[in-house]
């Protein structure tokens, strides 16, 4: 009897011994990954201080000889870009490329005078590689946010999860962001002052993305945690109306060769006529519902009828006229549109085929 | 004292192991520290799977650009800008029903789509309820019956702080058959929001506002809201969105409801209300509301606690067999509850104690106030009331009240007793009378007629208050005795306080002379900052109104508040109406004012009728913008201090509240007709006018968002100084 007790107490005090070493030593590796990680950021140092602008960065080291990915922002605009490194090495950085469609820039630290050599690393061809991670999975965040650590000291890391990888509609005040491919949202306050060109990271230290700028979510009018997946790649139209591909690791390949596309500065379409006449647009958001149609022409063939309400255009939601208007420029003559519009409290799709532009242009509108 | 723990446990197992001479053990733990993070993250993506196709996104056209929020946001007015994106729902009922927050119908849209997972087309939805307590609103999609998944609901009794509770949300996400967007957090607090809601710390924003907040095994804990405990309406609490501070409704308050808001229609909205009591409680100012005593103070004539049998005096000591001894407690017990719901009330009647059962209410019905006719002369100390102005057409002109009569008695029938007459002693002990009585209510007045030593009685029936200002020439340019030091002579029939202008005797205002013109003050503590201005002839033996100016955001430099200041002395608005002008400074310059800066201007508004003699019936808060939202809140909540609230500008946030017997309380509002809040200001006139307030609504014509100056509507400027004068009406 004695002897069991004595068993029983020994096994409840191995299984405590054991569950308190399993969060000592989770810790640990934990520990280890911030390690790992930690040499291969650095902080950047350049334009700011001014009207409430931050003249700090972060920045993540993808080659073993110096060259730094970050986002394109304020701090980049001056002659005296510097680097610190993980260990507080202080360095002069140039800025070796920027593309704006996708809102980062790669800079480079030493030159032939004074070489880097052997710095540690993420391996971004491989982190290219990496399919999106769902929501739900965790990550980790690396940056210098509000410049709390200084020279040598390690970044500021923070713990969350994906909320989602999806488009990005962000703003800068009135002013759309440049970037409007996927990004990881994630559920911890990560876009703060400096914290752009941070790491986001897997829980195992793998890289996913570069930490974005403070962007206010045009879907939401919130302020929204975002960043640039590194396998970032779009496609945007030329000035001579081809598409281009433009990618991060193409930006990485080509290093001082790269060449930002020119690109059409807004991209106008010759316009389109359907026929609608919507009702007059007093107001921001009067929802676009159809006035009349005029007899013979699209909207007519297509059977549209007055008290239509257009609610997608090609699935797109066109929440008011200017939205409307806005989606329909995209489209080109001859094209057929598929419009869902609600009749009797009922949607109903309609299909409606574009037609060129009257001698004078026709906007649609009363 | 954590860590050192662990590493003595650690020094100790290394120890263990080195004596069984392995190590396998330690990359074993290692491994499932791993495994663990491994195992939550795909418990939490098993569980949004689970929830997923019962969660809806909801697509809007049309609606307002603004919403116009409370003056607890220090951002950018005069309201928020709902996000384009679209909005979460939760489905409620296989036949098609969605549960959501009304912060994403706040913007009042004109259609309204939501897609199901699954489901290859998009339905056109409509509103058939909304859940005011709680903020809720329940949508029905045209067309579904009978097809729609139905999630699981976790009880409210199994839920703990500290559980794990995962927000999900479809704005981010384009396409509804993709996983929804996730935010991760723990149950921080129960019975939040007066008993109303779940608290986590996963990031609620308006990317998951009316999506659920789930459990590890894919139930439902609670609907996603914004919500926060000092105020109301749809966008409250949405100052705190993404901050670790989030809020949800249990989906077991929302089942139970559900049956009365499944009843609803888009042409018969159903709207569940707050269940109220319908009394009022002594609500000194500062007083903390955990040491408020329970103590009724007026029953609102046809409530649910008049019908009971409740009366003035009893002390609520239990509700529902919980027991109670503060106002805060009431408050946390009577807050979940809606209107028709049932509650038990114990209650102590001197040395007794007595059970009620009352059937709550979800309105108090509003009675418009009282109106005899009269302005009164005011700084008299005879005793009685001389009538400065008779309102053409009122009671008191049909019952052939002149001006210059002096009210010396009232009287009222009380069958078969026949009327008795008590000495009137002043216009505030009238006033007091009158207040607590109601339209339609015959009275009878002894009336010394002017000049003569003639007395008559004269019959007047009550009517209601009006929404009318005297015109320049109507209003009598003599509005004071200038008696205002003279110790009055009338004394009431039991006088229950000293007559309030004994406040205004203090002999420190007749010895020190007082300081004249634009003046800046900072507060006591020096941590504030006005200006006031007084009028040049300022006299000290006439009572002077006072204006409070709550300035729009960033408008708090000096020469912003001199400008204002000049608008007033356009006309010498000031010196003939004998008003004070104190303009409080909000510490923010970008943004406006913050509800915690409500007692500094209270503190001003003191430190200015402390050193003037100023007519407490005639303290008004006046504000443009946000600094209008800002009056209005001041308004409601400070009923002893302010009698008027007139904005620019501006209209309500969230819910009106009720009047108060005993504590009158007047609007006047303007906007311009170019104002793109034109039409909240319109609805904020209807629902004040719902209320029975006294509201006075002008609109000036080619007006935007500005403020009154020589250019435009100063003929309003001068009826608002007008308005302030016959504030004490009755």
């Amino acid at each position: 009897m004695k002897r069991l007790q004595s068993s029983l107490a020994l096994s409840i005090l191995a299984s405590i011994l054991a569950a308190t070493a399993t969060t000592a030593r989770g810790e640990e590796s934990f520990a280890q990954i911030c390690d790992k990680v930690n040499p291969k950021l650095v902080k950047l140092f350049g334009a700011g201080g001014f009207r409430g602008l931050a003249s700090y960065g972060s920045g993540a080291i993808v080659s073993p000889d110096g060259y730094i990915l970050t986002v394109n922002s304020h701090i980049l605009d001056t002659q005296d870009l510097r680097v610190h490194l993980s260990d507080g090495t202080p360095y002069h950085a140039k800025i070796v490329a920027i593309e704006p469609e996708l809102d980062v820039a790669l800079v480079k630290i030493g030159d032939n005078k004074n070489k880097v050599e052997d710095l540690p690393y993420f391996d971004v061809v491989e982190a290219a590689k990496r399919p999106p991670v769902e929501p739900g999975t965790g990550v980790l965040a690396f940056s210098n946010q509000f410049q709390i650590a200084t020279r040598d000291e390690p970044m500021s890391i923070q713990r969350g999860v994906v909320a989602s990888y999806s488009r990005l509609y962000g703003r800068i005040g009135i002013f759309e962001a440049t970037y409007k491919g996927d990004v990881y949202v994630v559920d911890a306050i990560t876009n703060n002052p400096g914290a752009g060109g941070g790491a986001l990271t897997t829980r195992k230290g793998e890289l996913l993305a570069l930490i974005g700028k403070e962007l206010r979510n045009e879907l939401t009018n919130t302020w929204i945690n975002y960043a640039i997946p590194i396998s970032a790649r779009i496609t945007v139209s030329q000035a001579d109306g081809n598409p281009a591909t433009v990618s991060i690791l193409d930006v990485l390949e080509k290093k001082e060769k790269y060449k930002p596309l020119t690109l059409p500065k807004k991209n106008e379409g010759p316009g389109v006529y359907t026929g609608i006449i919507l009702v007059a647009d007093p107001v921001e958001r009067t929802p676009p519902f159809i006035e009349d149609v005029v007899p013979g022409s699209p909207a007519d063939n297509a059977k549209l009828q007055a008290d239509d309400l257009i609610v997608y255009v090609d699935g797109i939601l066109v929440g008011d006229i200017h939205a409307y208007n806005d989606v329909l420029s995209r489209y080109h003559p001859n094209q057929t549109v598929k419009l869902e519009i609600q009749r009797d409290r009922k949607l109903q799709t309609i299909s409606l085929k574009l037609d060129k532009p009257k001698t004078k242009k026709t906007p649609d509108k009363k | 004292m954590r860590r050192s723990t662990g590493w003595h446990w650690s020094i100790g197992l290394l120890a263990l192991l080195v004596s069984l001479g392995s190590d396998r053990f330690v990359a074993l733990s290692v491994a499932r520290a791993e495994d663990l993070d491994e195992l939550q993250e795909k418990t939490i993506k098993t569980a949004v799977r689970k929830i997923a196709p019962c969660v809806v996104q909801i697509e809007t056209q049309g609606g307002t650009e603004l919403v116009a929020t409370g003056p607890s946001r220090p951002g950018a007015p005069p309201g928020i800008r709902l996000g384009t994106g679209p909005t979460t729902g939760l489905i409620v009922h296989a036949d098609g029903y969605v549960i959501s927050s009304a912060y994403n119908f706040a913007n009042k849209p004109q259609a309204i789509h939501v897609r199901v997972p699954g489901h290859k087309e998009a339905y056109v939805a409509e509103i058939v309820a909304n859940d005011q307590t709680r903020m809720l609103t329940l949508l029905k999609l045209v067309g579904v019956t009978g097809k729609l998944p139905v999630p699981l609901t976790v009880a409210k009794s199994e839920m703990l702080i500290g559980q794990t509770s995962l927000a999900v949300g479809r704005t981010l996400i384009g396409q509804v058959d993709q996983m929804p967007s996730v935010s991760v957090g723990i149950v921080s607090a129960l019975h939040r929001i007066w008993g109303k809601a779940i608290q986590t710390d996963a990031k609620i924003s308006p990317t998951n506002y009316g999506g659920p907040l789930v459990d590890l095994n894919g139930r439902v804990q609670g609907v996603l809201v914004p919500a926060s405990p000092r105020t109301e309406g749809e966008t409250a609490g949405f100052e705190w969105y993404d901050s670790g501070i989030g809020f949800a409704i249990p989906l077991e308050d929302v089942n139970r409801v559900l049956p009365r808001m499944l009843k609803g229609t888009a042409k018969e909205v159903v709207t569940l209300k707050r269940g109220l009591l319908g009394i009022t409680m002594p609500q000194q100012q500062g007083q903390d509301e955990h040491a408020a005593p329970t103590k009724i103070a007026s029953l609102a004539p046809g409530s649910a606690a008049e019908k009971s049998g409740l009366k003035v005096g009893d002390v609520i000591k239990e509700i529902d067999g919980k027991p109670i001894d503060n106002q805060a407690q009431l408050k946390q017990l009577m807050g979940p509850k809606y209107d028709s719901d049932a509650v038990v009330l114990k209650v102590q009647r001197d040395k007794d104690e007595l059970k009620f059962e009352l059937k709550l209410e979800g309105v108090v019905a509003s009675y418009p106030q009282p109106f005899l006719g009269i302005l009164p002369l005011r700084d008299d100390p005879e005793a009685g009331v001389e009538v400065r102005f008779v309102y053409p057409g009122s009671p008191a002109d049909k019952g052939g009240v002149k001006a210059g009569d002096r009210l010396t008695k009232i009287g009222r029938a009380m069958p078969p007793a026949p009327v008795r007459m008590t000495p009137i002693a002043n216009r505030d002990q009238l006033m007091d009378m009158l207040e607590t009585t109601m339209p339609g209510l015959e009275l009878s007045f002894e009336v010394k007629r002017a000049g003569g030593k003639k007395t008559e009685t004269l019959k007047i029936k009550l009517g209601e208050m009006p929404d009318t200002v005297p015109t320049k020439t109507e209003l009598p340019e003599k509005s004071s005795a200038k008696k205002a030091l003279t110790k009055p002579k009338g004394i009431g029939p039991k006088p229950p306080e000293p007559p309030k202008k004994d406040d205004k005797k203090e002999p420190k205002k007749e010895e020190k002379k007082a300081e004249l013109g634009f003046l800046k003050r900072t507060t006591a503590a020096a941590d504030h900052s006005y200006w006031i201005y007084v009028p040049e002839n300022y006299d000290p033996n006439v009572a002077h109104a006072v204006l409070v100016w709550l300035h729009p955001p960033g408008k708090n430099k000096e020469k912003d508040i001199e400008k204002f200041c000049e608008s007033w002395q356009l006309r010498y608005t000031c010196e003939d109406y004998h008003l004070i002008l104190v303009c409080p400074k909000a510490e923010s310059d970008l943004g406006g004012w913050t509800r915690s800066e409500s007692e500094f201007v209270q503190e001003a508004v003191k430190a200015v009728t402390d050193t003037y003699t100023v007519d407490r019936r005639r303290i008004i808060a006046h504000g443009m913008d946000q600094g209008g939202e800002m009056a209005f809140s001041l308004g409601f909540r400070s009923r002893g201090l302010f009698r008027g609230v007139a904005t620019t500008g501006a209209a309500l946030s969230g819910n009106v509240r009720d009047k108060t017997t005993g504590q009158p309380l007047s609007f006047f509002l303007i906007v311009g007709d170019k104002d793109p809040l034109l039409d909240a200001v319109k609805e904020s006139n209807g629902k004040l006018k719902e209320r029975k307030y006294p509201v006075i609504y002008r609109e000036i014509k080619d007006m935007g968002r500005q403020y009154i100056d020589s250019r435009i509507g100063i003929d309003t400027l001068e009826e608002v100084a007008r308005w302030i004068d016959s504030l004490d009406r009755m």
